[in-house]
């Protein structure tokens, strides 16, 4: 898969979540709690996504010790591939910002 | 003593939504879903209680089963029922849905849709190499052939349709319009088409063409009907 292909939001939610070792339930926690609730992962598009970023090699398995909590980091390129998408998001939003500016003017 | 009773499924593929508000309306009146059983569900009296009620399908290996459940539990969802590769789950009004993105519904439909896909083709594919088949053989042959051709297009006839439906659902949460008008069209068209079919062949009944599309409506009239008898039956039943 190419990494140019811009993450879904949630995808990028999630991945923003791995930067620390953390299972499925508190990744869900961790981006409602900063985002102050406006935005909530449901736990099959949660399973969904976990399995493919699995696929993808952007996050790995740390610890499955415990079956029911297992915890999941990014991998260097899963880092690479949010970092990469970051700086594209940043520029939309400059795009959006700029545009808003100048109909205010 | 509990009591159950058993209420039919529209078929998840064509009526899901519907379904999960049935099953709503149930639980208000105090019938709770238990288990699936044959083309719908068992359901056990109880206390009337406000549950939304969503299915997943999907593959779970055994030792992710688990970590997949826990997401939901975690989430506010309560664990009714799996069978084979569906899933169902209640939880109290309010409660965040399962599939909180339209990227991951749409993976959603890929999944239900995914093996009886490949088993579609394969059964359709054989079809039409046995249809050539008829058109080189002769004789006794010819007419056996085409009796299987028959018999796998009885199975094959709902097997498309469900999958048909599943990839309708599937351009819809995509949002592909254009895909879903004309999935939608396709039903009235087949009928014009058998019907035209039926028509031309009337004073020709002896031949294959005549046999197949005999057993071709019939194939879609069958299902229907079992369909309509089960559910009068139920309905006299409860």
């Amino acid at each position: 898969m190419k990494t140019t292909e811009q993450l879904t939001d949630s995808m990028f939610n999630i991945m923003a979540a791995l930067t620390k070792p953390r299972h499925g339930y508190a990744i869900m926690s961790l981006v409602e709690e900063r985002t102050h609730g406006v935005i909530t992962i449901g736990p099959a598009s949660m399973y969904t996504i976990i399995k493919k970023l699995l696929k993808q090699e952007w996050i790995y398995l740390y610890d499955g010790s415990e079956p029911r909590r297992k915890t999941y980091l990014l991998t260097e390129k899963g880092k690479e591939v949010l970092e990469a998408d970051v700086k594209l998001r940043k520029l939309m939003i400059q795009l959006a910002e700029t545009g808003l500016r100048e109909a205010e003017e | 003593m509990s009591k159950t009773k058993y209420v039919m499924s529209g078929g998840l593929a064509f009526s899901e939504n519907k379904d999960m508000e049935k099953l709503r309306k149930l639980s208000l009146k105090g019938w709770h879903v238990r288990d699936f059983k044959f083309m719908g569900y068992t359901l056990e009296k109880g206390e009337s209680a406000d549950y939304i009620y969503s299915v997943d399908y999907r593959t779970v290996n055994e030792e992710d089963a688990e970590e997949y459940f826990d997401f939901f539990t975690s989430s506010g969802w309560t664990h009714v029922t799996s069978q084979g590769n569906i899933h169902l789950f209640r939880a109290l009004p309010g409660t965040k849905p399962i599939y909180s993105d339209r990227e991951t519904v749409v993976e959603k439909h890929d999944n239900l849709g995914s093996s009886l896909k490949w088993f579609t083709i394969s059964i359709v594919t054989i079809i039409l190499l046995l249809c050539l088949g008829t058109f080189i053989s002769t004789g006794a042959l010819q007419t056996t052939i085409t009796y299987i051709a028959v018999i796998l297009s009885v199975i094959a006839i709902p097997a498309t349709w469900t999958v048909l439906t599943i990839y309708k659902n599937k351009w819809k949460a995509e949002g592909r319009i254009g895909l879903v008008r004309f999935m939608k069209s396709l039903p009235a068209l087949f009928l014009i088409l058998g019907f035209t079919i039926i028509l031309f062949i009337t004073d020709d009944s002896g031949s294959i063409v005549g046999i197949l599309t005999s057993m071709l409506i019939g194939a879609v009239a069958l299902p229907l009907a079992i369909w309509c008898f089960m559910s009068l039956y139920y309905k006299w039943k409860a």
